[in-house]
């Protein structure tokens, strides 16, 4: 401790005081008064002020410019990717579109298209449209219960409500889904990157809407008895998420991004 | 009248110089400041007691900054930098702080 009283006690330099002692004992003022010592050393704090603050402006814009490039290449790169999935859209269409026109030629390829096109819809590889439902899931209005440390955010539809919705929707009868747009096919995985959920992943912003094409006498019903629609139920209930089931005459579901087709390869052959 | 010319031409130096600080030499600059503010303030304290000494004062403002760079230079070296940085700042830290409240007693007399 003594380091320490030491310091609160004597915090001015010695060096003050001894010098001080010495004119005492030289007798008289010797401060020669123009002191270019005086200049030299105020001419250093000054420097070292200055220096020290553009260096910290420059580093502050070198930081932001840095967050401002990021950011405009994540939006370029947002933009290139949605375009790039509508010409591959434009391109299925093409493509889907030669190919009826070929199977159409035949009889034999009439009954192969309209195979095609059942097996298609039920692939997630071409747009189908028809009657069906509109369940939209939003997250709670306040940010209601949180954890003391915040930690946990129940109020936030989850990756886990969503999965619930769209297999509710399968089981009651359901043909072909979409959450905002993105189709869930067998290989859509629907889960959640920090706060955001991802179907397809791509991430996805609240409100989800859920479009379910189907039987518009049995659909809505059968979702609301069955698993999807009393865990919204139970969701609303218990965290306040607000939910809505409406039924429309016209929808239509997108198909998939892409749909690769994988298949194996007998090994030692490639 | 000749602190002042001191105090502007070094500003000027330091606007028309516009130096690259080289990366490895950024953790000292803050050090430098922080010692340099504690040479300021104890030259005032000293002028207002009225034993103000230009000499003590330029050589107690370069030592304090070399001596400040190179406790930490050396905790670099060592891996400690960061903890030594704070010693420096701690202590240098306080002796402002005494110093700053000596001349607010000698100023205001409170």
């Amino acid at each position: 401790m003594s380091l320490l009283n030491d310091l609160f006690d004597r915090p001015l330099d010695e060096g003050y005081a001894l010098a001080a002692a010495r004119r005492e004992r030289s007798g008289g003022d010797d401060r020669t008064s123009p002191s270019w010592l005086l200049l030299i050393g105020l001419l250093g704090v000054a420097l070292v002020f200055t220096v020290a603050a553009t260096q910290a402006r420059r580093t502050a814009g070198v930081l932001s410019a840095e967050r401002e490039s990021l950011m405009s290449r994540i939006t370029e790169r947002d933009a290139r990717t949605e375009e790039l999935e509508s010409q591959i859209a434009a391109m299925q269409d093409e493509l889907s579109a030669i190919e009826s026109a070929q199977l159409a030629r035949t009889a034999e390829g009439a009954t192969l298209q309209e195979e095609l096109e059942d097996m298609q819809a039920a692939a997630g590889a071409g747009a189908v449209a028809g009657p069906g439902i509109v369940v939209t899931v939003e997250d709670a209005p306040s940010e209601a219960p949180t954890t003391e440390d915040g930690a946990v955010d129940y109020g936030r539809v989850l990756d886990v409500d969503l999965q619930r919705v769209v297999n509710g929707l399968w089981a009651a009868g359901a043909e072909a889904v979409a959450v905002n747009g993105q189709r869930v096919t067998g290989l859509t995985a629907i889960r959640s990157a920090n706060d955001v959920v991802l179907v397809n992943y791509r991430p996805l912003r609240p409100p989800y809407e859920v479009v379910a094409l189907g039987d518009p006498r049995t659909l809505p019903s059968r979702f609301v008895d069955g698993p999807g629609g009393s865990w919204l139920q139970a969701i609303s209930g218990a965290h306040d998420i607000p939910f809505d089931i409406r039924s429309e005459e016209e929808l239509t579901v997108p198909a998939s991004g892409g749909s690769t087709l994988r298949h194996a390869v007998p090994e030692g052959s490639s | 009248m000749i602190p002042a010319i001191g105090l502007l031409l070094g500003i000027l130096a330091g606007l028309l110089i516009d130096v690259e600080i080289p990366l490895s030499l950024q953790p000292y600059l803050p050090i430098a400041v922080v010692a340099a503010l504690d040479a300021v303030f104890g030259g005032l304290r000293a002028l207002l007691d009225g034993i103000f000494d230009d000499k003590v004062f330029v050589v107690s403002f370069v030592a304090n900054v070399l001596i400040a760079a190179f406790i930490v230079f050396l905790g670099d070296q060592l891996g400690v930098g960061a903890q030594l940085s704070t010693a420096v700042i701690v202590v240098l830290g306080i002796r402002l702080f005494t110093n700053v409240a000596a001349i607010r007693r000698h100023i205001f007399n409170a």
